[in-house]
This record gives C-alpha cells, sequence and structure tokens, in this order.
C-alpha cells in the first residue's frame, strides 16, 4: 500500500471511528442516563409504598390503647416523623430539630404529608441509601457493547476502507504499468540519440546549426533524466544496490556538468561550494539520482537568469534556488509520487518522491523550506 | 450523718413535689373529666389529630377554656347535641396555661413510642 493509500485510509477510519464512536457514546450516554432514572425511580417507588406502610401503622398506634408503642420501622429505610411546624418529633433517623431534606441529598428521600396528624406527625421523612449495584451492573454492560462495538466498527472500518481506497488504488497500478511499459520502449532510441549527439560534438561536425543540436542535447538530456527517474522507480524493488565508499565531491561535479547546458540555457548562475573528497558508502545510482534530481528541480522551477546554490560538505549536501518556490500548505505532500507543486514545467512528480526514497534507504535526513515566489531550500544531511 | 437526711429529705420533697402536680391536675381537670365521664385521653388524641404541635394544642386548648364554643371544640358537633358546653373558666391565665401543659405532659402520645 502506498504512503498516499495509506494516508486516504488513515484519515478515513479516523472520520470513520471517530464519528461512530462519538454517536455511539451519545447514544449510550442517553441509555445509560434513562436507565439510571428508571432504576433510582423504581427505588424512589418502594420507598414511598414503605412510607405509605409506615403511615399507616402510625394511624394504627394512633388509635391504639396500649402504653407501649413500638415505632413502626423497615428494613434499610430509616424514617422521622415531624409536627406541624416541622420540630423533630420521633423516629430512627438521628434527631434533627428541624426537617431539613436537602441534607439527605445524597441518599434517596421522600417526605409525606401525613393527615390527620397521627401521633401528632404532619411529614413523615424517609431515607433510603442509593443501591448503586444496578447502574454499576449496567454501566459494565454498556462498556462491554462499547468495546464489542468498537471492534466490529474497526474491523467493518478497515474492509469499507479498502473498498474505499481500492479505485485509488487500481489508478495507480495503471499508471504504474503504463510507466513501466513506456520506459522499457524509450531506452533504446533515447541511447542512440544521446550517443549520437556525442558523437558529432566529438568529431566536430554541424558547426553551423551547433545551437539547434544543443537544443536536441538539453532535451534529449531532459528526456534522459525523466526515463532514468522512471526506470529507478519501476525498477526499484528488484534493482541490485552497488554500495561503496565513492568519492560525493567528484559525482557532484560530474552531475553539475551534466546539467550545465540546461542552466546555461536559462541564464541561470550557480554558485557551487563543493568541498574537496567527501566520500559516502552509497549506490552510487542512487546517490546520481538524488543529485540529478535535487539538481534538475532547482533548475526547473527556477526563473530565467536566476539563482542556485550548490554546497556539499561532509555534514550533507544543499540546493538554494530563488525560483518559485513551493505553497506552504504543499510542503508537507511535496514528496509523494505524482506530486507536482507546480504544473507549468513538464514531469510526472516522481523526482522528490525518489528523493525521500533514498533518504530513506540510507536514514538520512531531508528539510525542506521553501517560501512561495521567493525560493527553494533543499538540505540532505547524514551521519558520518 | 446529717447530710444524708438533708438528701432523703430533700428527695422526698421532690418526689411530693411531682405528686402535687399530678394532684393539682387531677383537682383542676380530671377529677371533673372523671366526673362527667369526659374522655381525656380521646380528647387529647383529637387534638392531636387536629393541631399536631404541642404548642399549637396548647393555644388551642386555652383558648377554649377560656372562651368554650362547639368551632373550638375538638368533639364532634353531634357531641353537644346530648351534652351542654363547659362554662366560661375565670382561673388565672397562667394557672390555666401550667395546667395544660400539665395535661399535655400527661397524656403525651410520644413518651410511649420505643424503637
Amino acid at each position: 500500500m502506498s504512503h498516499s493509500e495509506k494516508r486516504s485510509l488513515v484519515r478515513f477510519l479516523a472520520i470513520y471511528l471517530i464519528s461512530a464512536f462519538i454517536l455511539f457514546s451519545i447514544a449510550s450516554w442517553l441509555f445509560y442516563s434513562s436507565s439510571k432514572q428508571q432504576i433510582l425511580n423504581k427505588q424512589m417507588d418502594l420507598l414511598k409504598y414503605t412510607s405509605d406502610n409506615i403511615i399507616s401503622k402510625l394511624r394504627d398506634l394512633h388509635k391504639s390503647q396500649s402504653k407501649n408503642l413500638k415505632y413502626p420501622s423497615s428494613g434499610k429505610v430509616q424514617t422521622a416523623i415531624y409536627d406541624i411546624d416541622k420540630k423533630y418529633i420521633y423516629g430512627t433517623i438521628k434527631a434533627h430539630d428541624e426537617l431539613n431534606d436537602s441534607i439527605f441529598s445524597d441518599k434517596l428521600h421522600v417526605v409525606s404529608k401525613i393527615s390527620p396528624y397521627y401521633l401528632g406527625a404532619a411529614y413523615l421523612l424517609a431515607i433510603k441509601d442509593i443501591n448503586y449495584s444496578a447502574m454499576t451492573s449496567l454501566r459494565d454492560k454498556i462498556l462491554i457493547f462499547m468495546l464489542i462495538a468498537g471492534v466490529v466498527f474497526i474491523i467493518m472500518g478497515y474492509y469499507l476502507g479498502r473498498l474505499f481506497v481500492a479505485p485509488m488504488r487500481e489508478s495507480m497500478l495503471q499508471m504504474n504499468r503504463f510507466i513501466q511499459d513506456t520506459t522499457h520502449e524509450m531506452n533504446t532510441p533515447l541511447s542512440t540519440i544521446l550517443t549520437n549527439i556525442e558523437l558529432i560534438e566529438i568529431f566536430g561536425g554541424c558547426k553551423r546549426n551547433k545551437d539547434e543540436l544543443d537544443r536536441i542535447g538539453i532535451a534529449s538530456k531532459t528526456l534522459s533524466h525523466i526515463y532514468n527517474d522512471l526506470a529507478y522507480l519501476s525498477l526499484n524493488h528488484k534493482r541490485h544496490r552497488d554500495i561503496s565508499n565513492i568519492n560525493i565531491s567528484k559525482l557532484l561535479r560530474e552531475r553539475v556538468g551534466y546539467f550545465s547546458s540546461m542552466m546555461q540555457a536559462k541564464m541561470i548562475h550557480v554558485k557551487i561550494d563543493i568541498a574537496d573528497d567527501i566520500f559516502l558508502t552509497i549506490d552510487r545510482n542512487d546517490m546520481t539520482r538524488l543529485m540529478d534530481n535535487l539538481i534538475s528541480n532547482a533548475i526547473k522551477y527556477n526563473r530565467q537568469q536566476g539563482n542556485i546554490g550548490i554546497v556539499l560538505t561532509g555534514m550533507g549536501i544543499n540546493i538554494i534556488d530563488d525560483g518559485v518556490g513551493i505553497n506552504k500548505k504543499e510542503i508537507s505532500t511535496i514528496t509523494d509520487r505524482f506530486k507536482r507543486a507546480n504544473s507549468s514545467e513538464g514531469g510526472f512528480g516522481v523526482g522528490l518522491n525518489i528523493v525521500q526514497r533514498i533518504v530513506e534507504y540510507y536514514a538520512f535526513t531531508i528539510s525542506i523550506d521553501s517560501i512561495l515566489n521567493e525560493g527553494t531550500n533543499v538540505s540532505i544531511t547524514w551521519k558520518r | 450523718m446529717e447530710k444524708m437526711i438533708l438528701v432523703f429529705v430533700l428527695f422526698v420533697l421532690y418526689l411530693n413535689a411531682d405528686n402535687v402536680s399530678d394532684n393539682e391536675l387531677n383537682k383542676g381537670c380530671l377529677s371533673c373529666h372523671e366526673k362527667e365521664k369526659i374522655p381525656s385521653r380521646l380528647i387529647y388524641k383529637k387534638y392531636l389529630l387536629k393541631y399536631s404541635s404541642k404548642d399549637r394544642i396548647a393555644k388551642a386548648m386555652f383558648e377554649y377554656i377560656k372562651n368554650p364554643s362547639k368551632e373550638k371544640s375538638s368533639l364532634p358537633k353531634q357531641f353537644f347535641l346530648k351534652f351542654s358546653l363547659k362554662n366560661a373558666t375565670n382561673q388565672e391565665n397562667k394557672y390555666i396555661k401550667k395546667q395544660i401543659r400539665s395535661y399535655i405532659d400527661y397524656y403525651d402520645m410520644i413518651k410511649l413510642l420505643h424503637l
């Protein structure tokens, strides 16, 4: 799966799962709140029923002729009776001079009016501890349900996501197949053109049409550069890397020379600061592709009579230009395959993707700083 | 020894004082109630049912004793078809209030309650 496919899949999954989670959470919360209220209402109804029973027993006590009256009590329900002025009369609740049910807000409590006033009691306060076990059980069930639903949604989301990115994947594969086929067919005619131009230059022929020949040379080199990039991408995973200690100072000078005709055609001023005899353990083709793409981009996205700075130190390579630059929003995705910040120039948008691959393979670090219409600074650093 | 005698005398006086209070209630209220076959406990229960608090009962009793009327009585109106209203008392207010307090304490039902 390519980087962009992964990103699309992750974004899809994130949106899908977050929205599903929010919806489920809201639904679960509403269900929990409603069920919790029902449980509390049931407990409250039971408390009211107990209160009514106690009032009924108070009536019997009031009518009783006995001199030994047992105050009615009921299990875990505590009660107290208060007179019409809300003064405490008697009860299983510890005496509170005044009736104030708000102090029992953490418990189930009910105040029932008694009429007529049996034993002088006008109010019956009944309190009971809230039984949280039913609510805890309900909460646990909801959490388990959420967990199971979450797993199901992740699996479903993953498969939906794969379906979602399938068309994109198919078009990418088609494009890759096309590039592979085209690349294969381009190789022989391109080599023939470049070899013949070199032969003409060596034997000094065609002096009358030197400018035309230079232009053919530049166009052929551009084509050759594109070919090399596409071949690198399509054959990358099959290619054997010959990693050795190479003189990258020498190689960079060669590559700058290779692109010199293109720079001259655009009248670009190049400032080179290449330290001598910098060696790096790397595959020559990889380093060539990295340098070619950075230099080629600096030329391609530069203006007429622009400037390019090429700096090589023991720590890394730095290519600076004062060309068109990259939009700030696009810098983070500029290394994606087929991504082109500026479509006014030709190309497939694979150059920086190749650079990124090479950087990742050798654990280098890439930094792209760019300001639109002011220029770009690409810096590759490595550990010695 | 003298101290012991003094404590004993004080204790006897204290017990007598309580009896005196009950005696006063008997003399001022209950003896007459009993003679007239007035169910005092029942009346107190009626007051409880109607007025709830002891203060309110005391106030209602005082008003009835000072100025008896069928409306102020806790007994049903049918009662007065057979029996006449009591006469207004000319006792001192302080004495009446004291007697009422004793009456309420004497018939207090809350004292009979236990858990």
